[in-house]
């Protein structure tokens, strides 16, 4: 337990494993995969329970008003499975610790103030975009879908003309 | 066959189960994979870590690829796999402000969830940011609505959308990837300077590289696929049939079934809504002839077992109906012959009991025919059936239509 081991799995090992539980997925239920539709289970279950009269007046919360419990659904299953099997390889692989991940020449509360901006941006442009990287972006390329792969050169495109400009937070 | 749950072959009530199994995969080869380092994850855009990319776009390919196989198999129905839909600016600008949010953030939502639960403090931030990023973007949901649904171009395929085949567009970006990760690992080296030596202990990739374009470039070759417009029917073999009569069906048949409430038929109304949902035949469903071929009534017309048949008022909205129906390569398609106005003039006009003395044995036998069956509907024995029947015949085509909740 004193180092943390960075021996991480081949990338092209990993990415074949991970197409291969997204072609599962596929094969199952006819989907894909997908993390930021539970997060949006999450805000509309939690906003519409907590202040209903604000809740009603938004189509956005409709689903909830519908009878439909958001927390039941495919996403969330699939999130709370993701987070046992991070846990699990984490645990596994001995690189469970607390810790801020963040550029060598920038401070914690820089780190922590993008961090909560990044979530922020892309809690929103997964709303746009129907799904962030793995929902649009991964999923969209596998069934070859035109909005999954504009999505998902947007994400990239844009990500390569910024970059510069916020070099000090990685570099 | 595929996919199990949608097709019935496993019990829905496992979906659940199966999301979470799928999810601890998934979630483990995240993290495998190296992606709860946010500085590993931004690697991808100042050129010291392409991880991000290699595991991303191998992912892709290989789901891909799969998923082409499978279906020209005949293994997977793509009629029931749910092909993202695009809204052309949403798509656009969503992917703009996501990768704002990489670039600040370090994760996506699927990384961030990972990072945080292994320990990463600025992970859990994100994520906090995530909610109120989604609260925002419903907060303002009626100025984004526009922009949101507007644009709407179906479940498009980007082959379609670019004019390419299939299997062409799977090999170019197939070749595009592995040239991609090529050139990427040298500009990796470079920038980490990693000594000639150490890139020659890396394993070859050659192989597998290998594999994957030999396999794109048969399915170039491969014939088309089965339920594509390659059986498109001649015209002049389908003026032949109705020429011949063998594209009607008669009125007499129709009511015989929908009298005995059996499932051969469905019956499929080609005139506009409005004189649908005035009237209809129980058990009818509304598509008109310009709708015949919209992808999500696949797999009604699929079921090759039961008869298809049009019908109108009279036999011309159900004959252009039937006409692009059987171009298309459906089969065991027809027109009700005469339409509605035959059959309510049969039904509640001529149908009198007979006359025993007046009509031969045939004549004798319609005409009681016809009588009965008005009894049964002006009796409404029809009336309770009808809702039931509905549903039934819609079956197919709802469980296809999977909701889609924020799609990630």
């Amino acid at each position: 337990m004193s180092t943390i081991r960075n021996n991480y799995m081949n990338p092209y090992l990993a990415g074949f494993l991970l197409g291969m539980v997204l072609l599962a997925s596929y094969m199952i239920a006819g989907r894909g995969l997908g993390a930021s539709g539970a997060a949006r289970s999450v805000v509309v279950t939690t906003v519409a329970s907590a202040a209903p009269e604000y809740a009603e007046q938004s189509p956005f919360y409709a689903e909830y008003f519908a009878g439909v419990n958001p927390m039941g659904s495919w996403l969330v299953f699939l999130v709370i499975g993701v987070i046992l099997g991070a846990f699990l390889s984490g645990a596994m692989s001995n690189r469970m610790r607390f810790s801020v991940d963040r550029g060598p020449n920038i401070r914690v509360r820089t780190r922590m103030f993008f961090a909560l901006g990044g979530g922020l941006l892309f809690g929103l442009g997964a709303q746009f975009g129907r799904g962030c990287t793995s929902g649009s972006a991964l999923s969209g390329m596998a069934v070859l879908s035109t909005g999954g792969i504009l999505t998902m050169m947007a994400i990239f495109g844009t990500g390569y003309l910024i970059a510069y400009f916020f070099r000090k937070l990685w570099t | 066959m595929a996919p199990l749950i949608p097709q019935g072959i496993i019990n829905p009530e496992l979906t659940l189960f199966f999301a979470l199994l799928l999810g601890i995969g998934f979630g483990y080869v995240l993290e495998q994979a190296g992606f709860s380092s946010a500085k590993k994850l931004a690697g991808v855009f100042y050129g010291y870590d392409f991880v991000v990319l290699r595991v991303f776009f191998t992912a892709g390919i290989t789901a891909m690829t799969g998923i082409l196989f499978f279906s020209y198999l005949g293994w997977l129905d793509m009629n029931f796999v749910f092909v993202n839909p695009t809204f052309l600016y949403s798509a656009i600008l969503g992917g703009v402000i996501m990768g704002f949010g990489f670039i600040m953030g370090g994760y996506c939502p699927g990384t961030g969830i990972v990072a945080a639960v292994t320990g990463k403090t600025d992970a859990m931030v994100f994520v906090i940011g995530m909610f109120i990023g989604i609260f925002v973007f419903g907060h303002f949901y009626q100025s984004f609505e526009s922009i949101y649904t507007g644009h709407f171009l179906g479940n498009i395929f980007v082959y379609d959308s670019l004019g390419m085949s299939r299997a062409w567009f799977a090999l170019l970006l197939a070749v595009v990837a592995i040239m991609a990760f090529t050139i990427t690992q040298m500009i990796e080296d470079r920038i980490n300077k990693v000594s000639p030596e150490q890139i020659k202990t890396r394993p070859s990739y050659m192989l597998p590289s290998f594999l994957l374009v030999i396999a794109l470039v048969v399915f170039l070759f491969l014939p088309e696929e089965r339920r594509s417009n390659m059986r498109e029917a001649r015209p002049s073999e389908l003026l032949a049939q109705v020429h011949d009569n063998e594209a009607y069906i008669s009125t007499h048949r129709v009511i015989l079934e929908i009298k005995n409430g059996r499932d051969e038929l469905i019956l499929i109304d080609t005139r506009e809504q409005s004189e649908f949902e005035r009237f209809t035949l129980p058990g009818a469903i509304n598509i008109r002839a310009d709708e015949i071929l919209q992808r999500h009534w696949r797999p009604l017309f699929n079921q090759d077992h039961r008869q298809k048949v049009f019908f109108g008022n009279g036999n011309s909205s159900a004959m252009q109906a039937w006409f692009t129906a059987a171009r298309a390569g459906y089969d065991n398609v027809y027109i009700l012959n005469g339409g509605l106005n035959r059959m309510f003039s049969e039904l509640f006009v001529d149908a009198e009991m007979p006359d025993t003395t007046a009509y031969n044995l045939q004549d004798r036998s319609n005409a009681r025919f016809l009588y009965e069956a008005r009894q049964f509907f002006l009796e409404g024995g029809l009336v309770d059936e009808q809702a039931d029947r509905r549903q039934r015949i819609k079956a197919p085509e709802e469980s296809e239509i999977i909701p889609v909740i924020g799609g990630c």
